[in-house]
């Protein structure tokens, strides 16, 4: 298999706050490696680190084995980076939206124009796809923002809780479209909250707590590792947390 | 930095930007309703109003000696003026001024009863009769009180003179009208008895008058508009202009972390520097297009209103093209600023509450120049915004200057790239983008870096920064001799900050200044360059535009040491030798190495035209820019800043043997002459391609890959 992203030993503080504490990952293409965590623990910091948002105070971010510092632009161009919390912009029409990041990612017009055509079929957003994203609904505005993460063919997806606040059958859709491009041989490395999410997509789980990896691998390494039944269980075991009210770790 | 990117940025910016009806409104609504609105409005209010009080009786008590045939002469205009004997008088008023009770004020002096209402002594107004005058007006019995004092009617008679005094209230305009019709039947009145005087003692005429003084206002109408146009049109130009890109600037910074779109734009693959220059061009677009939308709305308004009776207000389509010439630094100046403060802002409310402050800071300058007083001159061509202000007033007086115009449009452009600088640097910091905190030590950080080296915008912000600095600087050491200004500007104002700043960031000082040590080769092509390029400088260019007399006296000065006693080897020290040694690292030194990444030509260009801007005169900046050129293009291949100041120091030690030696200038065919003859030009054109075709066998700098640099 091949590597497609290493993160060696990433750091960063914001104040007296340790978002993240000597984190170090791989994912490889055809996988996706899950960051499970709650509030607070440090997902986003990550992913956007990796992403090229935020530079870390420690550590490096490999991609294909360049880092990402030395070469931002090249090493962005294999990211397709995409979360709970982006939106797009509210009066441009989303077929303009993924026209603009298109360009931005450098694509030539025939290639950006079939490339959006074809996403706009395979996300079904053609009922929706002229109007401005600020009339769209949630589930509709998270497709068009997943087709913007997409578009440029990105070796690596970096998605940063792509289901949060999602009705059931949009957080769904968006399930099986990771399902989709795992298969096509895309490496990709999300964060979630929900358990059983992470445990139908995941091939790898990270546990993070207070910014650091508490555990990391296959998900029935992680079982028996922490001898649990379920990833709740080990979850809450590895952070020292009962799951009680009231229970400090 | 990529263009197609910065201008794919730029287009998506403006795109979203026009779909907003909040800046739409303010880019076109505003200036389209509120010109004619305020401007209309206005001149039709006082139209009105002086139509209303033109109509209007003016109703004015008369006091004092009602035997006078004053009286008659003042009811003669009914339709203007109804004197009301003994109006509103208290009655113990009446009975003093009957009885002769009261003393007149004593007469004022020469001359200015007619003259300067605003000169004359104020009234007593502890005094009976004024305070029972100021009742009747503030009361509206009447719009004005004349006051015929004891003996007026015997005085005028007898050959004295009476006394009457006129009561207005100067707030009121219709008690203002009264006062003016009153008293101009008085100043008949008066004729009539001189003219009489005059037949009944058989005198000439005019023999009372003695001297008839005419003063008389030679303003043009297009003067006395312009007047009224430069106070309050700068005001209105420049904060309706640079309101356009209010709301988009904050929509584009504050606004999109609210939205979260920021960092959508941060994970693509892009410089921070093509972000905001995209941003910047869109918002700064937005407010060009508003500022001519307000000069189109202005110059219709204008032509439809008059201000004065009988003055059409025009403005013409040069003084339209200078002030958006003018307008176009002071909006990229604010834009900068919006842009650089709405990204510390988290939300739209709170962009809107941290830009609102630096809209009034930019804009309550521009107040002080609505005094008449006030005007620009060489300090405050380099005060930001006001400077701008100030020239827009001269050009709607036509009294503009080039040289000061030049000088404002210098410093304009100075603050614009300082405040850019600021604004790329702000939009460097992705945490801040991303809603975090940053103080401004973090954003400004001038800490060293290991292997950094100087940037585009580090030499933009020396060059603003030491330009500022050296220009209060020389006016403050103008009464210290030419010597001390001399050392101190080359020295401490332009080699010491380059200097300073190169050794806080840690750069490598010989790759900065280029300290390698030339071959023969170059050391000849700058022999050849440094002896030849003035030809063209001065034989071409300064035949474009030529420069005054002045400037040319001025030049003269420096280059003698003020006197042609100087001994020469210290003339050729502080005028060719310092001068080179300092400027040249300056220039062709650091600000050259902080555009070698943008490429040969473009980094050879950029500071040419830094150092032509450096001369600080629209009459230099041709043949100092084409020199700095040479200069760069020698230090480029060469490597060495050595051949630049070695061209340079020749150069300048050229100047110094014309202005000194009038045996050199006969035989070079100059003494005398206007401009270079062609001769020389040609002869000198020659030896400058050969110093430019020896720089060929040279090996130059490679230029440095953007995506590696520091």
């Amino acid at each position: 298999m091949t590597e497609t992203l290493r993160t060696e030993a990433l750091s960063k503080s914001f104040g007296s706050v340790h978002a993240a504490q000597s984190v170090s990952l791989t994912v490889q293409a055809s996988e996706v490696v899950g960051l499970l965590g709650p509030n607070g623990a440090g997902k986003t910091t990550i992913l956007r680190m990796v992403a090229g948002i935020l530079a870390p105070d420690e550590g490096r971010v490999l991609l294909k084995g360049v880092n990402l510092e030395d070469y931002p632009l090249s090493t962005k161009r294999l990211i397709g980076f995409q979360s709970g919390d982006t939106q797009l912009y509210r009066r441009l029409t989303a077929r303009e939206a993924l026209v603009y990041f298109g360009r931005l990612y450098g694509m030539d017009e025939a290639t950006l124009q079939a490339r959006v055509e074809e996403l706009i079929g395979l996300l079904e957003m053609k009922s929706f796809a002229d109007q401005q994203c600020g009339t769209l609904s949630s589930g509709q505005k998270q497709r068009a923002n997943i087709a913007r993460a997409f578009l440029h063919r990105p070796e690596l997806l970096v998605l940063d809780e792509p289901t949060a606040a999602l009705d059931v059958i949009s957080g769904q859709f968006i399930v099986e479209t990771i399902r989709r491009e795992r298969a096509a041989g895309r490496a990709i490395l999300f964060s979630t909250h929900i358990m059983g999410e992470a445990e139908y997509l995941c091939d790898r789980i990270a546990l993070l707590h207070q910014g650091r990896v508490v555990d990391y691998g296959r998900l029935d390494e992680l079982l028996e590792r922490s001898g649990c039944t379920n990833l709740t269980d080990a979850f809450l075991k590895n952070i020292g947390h009962t799951g009680r009210p009231g229970d400090v770790q | 930095m990529r263009l197609n990117m910065v201008r794919t940025i730029a287009v998506k910016e403006l795109r979203e930007a026009l779909r907003d009806r909040r800046t739409l409104f303010i880019m076109v609504g505003i200036p389209i309703l509120m010109y004619p609105l305020m401007l209309i409005g206005m001149s039709k209010l006082e139209e009105s109003q002086e139509a209303a009080q033109k109509a209007r009786v003016s109703r004015v008590a008369v006091w004092g000696d009602s035997t006078s045939t004053l009286l008659e002469r003042l009811a003669r205009n009914k339709d203007k003026l109804e004197p009301l004997v003994w109006e509103g008088v208290p009655a113990d008023i009446r009975e003093k001024l009957t009885k002769g009770l009261v003393k007149a004020p004593p007469p004022l002096p020469l001359a200015l009863d007619d003259i300067d209402p605003e000169k004359r002594p104020k009234p007593n107004l502890e005094d009976p009769v004024v305070k029972a005058a100021q009742g009747v007006i503030l009361n509206r019995q009447a719009d004005a009180v004349l006051v015929l004092w004891p003996q007026f009617s015997a005085n005028v008679q007898s050959g004295a003179a009476g006394t009457a005094s006129i009561f207005y209230d100067s707030v009121r305009p219709e008690s203002h009208k009264a006062r003016d019709r009153v008293s101009d039947e008085l100043r008949q009145w008066r004729e009539d008895v001189r003219t009489s005087r005059e037949q009944n003692q058989k005198l000439a005429t005019g023999f009372i008058l003695g001297v008839d003084i005419q003063t008389q206002d030679i303003a043009p109408p297009k003067r006395k508009s312009g007047m009224i146009l430069g106070m309050i049109l700068p005001y209105m130009l420049i904060s309706f202009s640079v309101l356009g890109g209010f709301y988009a600037a904050i929509d584009m910074t504050a606004g999109e972390k609210e939205r979260g779109t920021m960092q959508t734009l941060l994970c693509a693959p892009l410089e921070s520097l093509e972000i905001i220059t995209g941003k910047f061009l869109a918002v700064w677009g937005i407010t060009i297009i508003t500022t001519v939308i307000n000069l189109i709305s202005l110059a219709t308004t204008f032509a439809r209103i008059r201000f004065i009776p009988g003055m059409q207000m025009s403005i013409s389509m040069s003084s339209l093209l200078l002030t958006f010439l003018l307008l176009l630094p002071i909006t990229f100046m604010v834009t900068a600023v919006f842009l650089a403060v709405g990204a510390f802002a988290k939300d739209f409310k709170e962009g809107q509450s941290y830009l609102m402050p630096v809209f009034m800071v930019l804009i309550i300058p521009i107040f002080f120049t609505m005094s008449p007083g006030i005007e620009l001159n060489r300090y405050l061509a380099f005060v930001p915004v006001v400077n701008i202000s100030l020239l827009i007033r001269q050009i709607f007086l036509s009294e503009w200057k080039p040289d000061l115009l030049f000088l404002a449009l210098l410093s304009a452009f100075c603050y614009a790239s300082l405040t850019l600088v600021f604004a790329a640097r702000v939009f460097e910091r992705n945490n801040l983008l991303l809603g975090g905190k940053e103080n401004i030590h973090g954003i400004l950080d001038f800490s060293r870096r290991p292997g950094a080296k100087p940037t585009p915008g580090l030499s933009i912000f020396l060059f603003a920064a030491s330009l500022v600095l050296l220009f209060y600087g020389s006016l403050a050491l103008e009464n210290r001799g030419i010597v001390a200004l001399l050392l101190v500007t080359e020295f401490i104002f332009i080699l010491g900050p380059a200097l300073a700043l190169s050794s806080s960031k840690g750069f490598n000082l010989a790759e900065t200044f280029s300290l390698h040590r030339p071959g023969w080769r170059g050391m000849a092509a700058g022999l050849c360059i440094g002896v030849s390029a003035w030809t063209i400088a001065a034989g071409v260019l300064v035949r474009l535009l030529p420069p005054p007399e002045s400037l040319i006296k001025a030049l003269e000065k420096i280059l003698l040491l003020e006197k042609d006693s100087a001994p020469i080897w210290q003339v050729v020290l502080l005028v060719a030798v310092g001068p080179a040694l300092c400027e040249e690292m300056f220039f062709r030194g650091f600000i050259q190495s902080g555009f070698r990444r943008l490429g040969m030509w473009p980094a050879i260009v950029a500071t040419g035209f830094l150092f032509g801007l450096m001369h600080s005169s629209i009459y230099r900046l041709m043949p100092t820019f084409f020199l700095g050129v040479m200069f760069g293009y020698a230090v480029w291949r060469t490597r060495s800043v050595l051949v630049g100041i070695l061209c340079h120091a020749l150069n300048n030690g050229l100047m110094i043997g014309l202005a000194r030696s009038h045996d050199l200038a006969h035989k070079l065919g100059l003494g005398g002459a206007q401009f270079v003859p062609w001769h020389i030009v040609v002869a000198g054109a020659l030896v400058l391609v050969v110093g430019l075709w020896l720089l060929r066998y040279e090996n130059p700098v490679p230029a440095v890959s953007a995506s590696r640099a520091a």
